[in-house]
């Protein structure tokens, strides 16, 4: 018989080593999954860090992905400090491209203020739409999990209102999107890239400044102590449903400067959200996990799903794999790392 | 120590040198072909990957790879890969690649691009297309005399002008063999979206329509219409087989054609990175790019052949078959005769002339077709008032 002893406060190193574990677990996994479709894993991983991590045009495809995995799993960090579990990140990141359209299209801002603008309305707007969870989390006790979810939704289509109607471009043909953005609203990115360097910046500043947040203000303690014990933190004199706000308008913030970045610097027009959001807010959650709640560490993490998302593009340009192989194989990743939890909080025993 | 080194060196030097010679001697032209949906859709991807591997088969100094369901918004990072794989052509298949096309195409002077429906060209970019209003003009005329109701339902994919085309051109053949009947379109704003079809497919039927054709890119469409035992249309590729009993006829396309032409062309110089700019291939039923059909080589399938011998329609004060007559256009214009689905006069739903009487449509207008044909009932997106 297996039987799991729980262990009151883990130590970093079963952290660290549980968690290193998983990942060689889903690697061998997911090579297992690679040979039933008829390609030698050890080719295919070689073939993903080739075409990523050897040279400078496989970086540039890393951060391309791994910059708005960054933006927004900083967020999330945050967010699953205060045990709020924010799945709206694909809503939030929507908001924040809707916010910088907007701006970009119809306002006479001149152009030195205009990406600030766009960066400062994608943020305000994505926060905005988180609040409104946390507040009916705080006011009617409705589970975030499922407002969160539902307001992904809500953002789609809301997205997809505008372009397909007030905001539809001039000369679109039919299709849905919007007119490009004037060159002044559009992101400078590094040489020969597609990296919107501002964005990849922003999201620096603010893994080292949540990081210090977190862990030596006032306001990083009383965010801890909400999440983790609510009772305890409301004994201390400490406003949840405030503490809760701020973190709602930071973690969908976040969430929508990278909105802002994805149109500003990629798209340069809003279009389809799927083409947008390219599920990021949800591998997002992955880097949010892996980080173990240190907006630092996301620095090395959101990369790390970077990697993962680009090796598999090389794995269906290269290999010819079925393209559905990038998401089995951050599925399985995410399913490890989850299931890892379990070993992290307890000790297995064996026998009776 | 040195002599080691000078030995390594030596070595690799050797092998670098036999590599290259090795290289030089089996030069292939590599073509590359990006596609908007799996190569598994049995529609739209399908069949230009089956196009590829025609192509490939029939050229032997050719060397192709391929790339499924990219995004249209994300074109230019796997073109960027391509490029780097060695690729001297790509084909960009889906109108959504256009803007991403012409970037790659400035960014990448030395490579042959062929974007597939657009209507952006540059030096070193041509833009391809095998049409399809031809043959749905023929379907039409098919699916007006089969339906009893009077209603045909279309499922339409994007609202744009390829769209429109086909439509009209399916709703003129709806009209000239039942005058009284309409055509019913629903969108789904994708190419490749199985549940929006069946959804929009059902819609259909629920509004009485009993005759269904769809565009999107699966086979979604023609196994609606079979569970529900009514007539429908294969789209770009062979789909008898999902509704063997209801397959009338269908648009059948043959990618194989262009692109074993341009890349003929390529290979023999006649083609280069300077003289790309008017190269527009639009391919119909004359340069047997496409073919109205069920199956490959079979126009209709037996039993809605006979039902469509008894179908009569009146055509310049005559009564005739449905069958002679499409059977007869199809003909015509396969020898690239003067039979053309939009000869006017051809006035749009509103009652507005678009094509004056004796004139027919220029490919320009075709592709920037904004209108629709009367007969048409539903929302369209884009519509002009006047």
């Amino acid at each position: 018989m297996i039987r799991f002893v729980p262990i009151a406060d883990p130590p970093r190193g079963r952290v660290i080593w549980v968690t290193l574990a998983a990942l060689v677990f889903a690697l061998v996994v997911a090579g297992l999954i690679f040979l039933a479709a008829g390609t030698n894993p050890f080719e295919a991983y070689s073939a993903m860090l080739q075409g990523t991590v050897s040279d400078w045009s496989g970086w540039s495809e890393v951060l391309r992905r791994g910059t708005p995995l960054l933006l927004i799993g900083i967020g999330l960090t945050l967010a699953f400090r205060a045990q709020f579990f924010n799945i709206g990140a694909e809503g939030q990141l929507l908001l924040g491209a809707i916010a910088a359209g907007g701006i970009a299209l119809f306002t006479p801002l001149p152009p030195l203020v205009m990406l600030p603008a766009m960066f400062v309305g994608g943020a305000l707007a994505g926060g905005l739409w988180a609040l409104i969870a946390a507040f009916l989390k705080t006011r009617l006790r409705v589970n975030e999990i499922l407002t969160t979810l539902m307001l992904n939704y809500v953002a789609t289509y809301l997205l997809i209102y505008l372009i397909n109607g007030p905001w539809k471009g001039k000369n679109v043909r039919g299709f849905i999107y919007s007119d490009d953005f004037p060159d002044f609203a559009q992101l400078p990115t590094l040489p020969g890239t597609q990296v919107g360097w501002p964005t990849l910046l922003l999201g620096v500043l603010l893994a080292v400044g949540l990081q210090w947040f977190l862990g030596r203000s006032t306001g990083g303690y009383e965010l801890r102590v909400a999440g983790e014990n609510p009772e305890a933190a409301r004994y201390a004199g400490i406003s949840v449903s405030s503490v809760l706000f701020k973190m709602a308008m930071v973690t969908g913030g976040a969430a929508g400067l990278a909105g802002v970045g994805e149109v500003a610097g990629i798209h340069h027009k809003l279009l389809e959200p799927s083409q947008i959001s390219s599920g990021y807010g949800f591998t997002a959650v992955i880097v949010a996990w892996l980080a173990r709640g240190n907006p630092l560490l996301c620095l090395i993490t959101a990369p790390l799903m970077g990697i993962i998302l680009a090796g598999g593009d090389v794995l269906k340009i290269n290999l010819n794999l079925p393209f559905r192989i990038t998401d089995v194989f951050s599925g399985v990743i995410l399913m490890s790392l989850i299931a890892s939890e379990i070993f992290v909080k307890n000790r297995v025993k064996w026998g009776k | 120590m040195s002599k080691i080194t000078k030995l390594l060196a030596l070595a690799l030097a050797l092998t670098a040198a036999a590599t290259t010679q090795a290289g030089a001697q089996d030069a292939k032209l590599k073509a590359c072909f990006i596609y908007v949906g799996p190569t598994g859709d049995i529609g739209w991807s399908y069949a230009h990957d089956q196009g590829r591997k025609a192509a490939e088969k029939a050229l032997p100094w050719l060397e192709t790879q391929y790339v499924e369901s990219v995004p249209e918004g994300q074109a230019l990072p796997v073109i960027d890969r391509l490029a780097k794989n060695g690729c001297q052509v790509i084909f960009t298949t889906s109108f959504g690649y256009m803007d991403d096309t012409l970037a790659a195409a400035k960014k990448y002077p030395n490579i042959i691009f062929a974007h597939n429906a657009g209507f952006k060209r540059n030096a070193n970019m041509a833009t391809y297309m095998a049409d399809f209003y031809q043959v749905y003009y023929l379907n039409g005329l098919a699916a007006g005399a089969l339906s009893k109701s009077g209603k045909v339902g279309f499922v339409g994919t994007y609202p744009i002008p390829e769209l429109k085309r086909h439509l009209s051109a399916f709703a003129l053949g709806v009209k000239a063999a039942n005058p009284k009947a309409s055509v019913n379109v629903k969108w789904i704003n994708s190419w490749f979206d199985p549940a929006k079809t069946r959804e929009a497919s059902e819609a259909l039927l629920s509004e009485g329509a009993d005759v269904l054709t769809s565009a999107e890119d699966s086979a979604t469409g023609v196994q609606t219409a079979g569970a529900k035992n009514i007539p429908t249309f294969s789209h770009y590729n062979p789909m008898l087989k999902f509704s063997p009993s209801n397959v009338v006829s269908g648009h059948i396309v043959h990618w194989d054609k262009i692109y074993i032409d341009f890349l003929t062309k390529v290979h023999n110089g006649t083609y280069t990175t300077k003289n790309l700019a008017n190269v527009d291939y639009w391919w119909l039923l004359s340069k047997g790019a496409v073919e109205m059909g069920a199956d490959m080589n079979m126009p209709f399938t037996v039993k809605f052949a006979a039902q469509l011998k008894a179908a009569k329609m009146m055509v310049g004060g005559k009564s005739v078959s449905v069958y002679d007559r499409i059977t007869a256009l199809n003909a015509q214009m396969k020898k690239g005769e003067s039979f053309d689905p939009f000869t006017g006069p051809v006035k749009d739903r509103n009652g507005v002339l678009r094509v004056p009487a004796g004139k027919t449509m220029s490919i320009g207008d075709l592709n920037n077709m904004s209108w629709v044909a009367p007969g048409v009932v539903g929302q369209v997106a884009d519509e002009p008032k006047k």
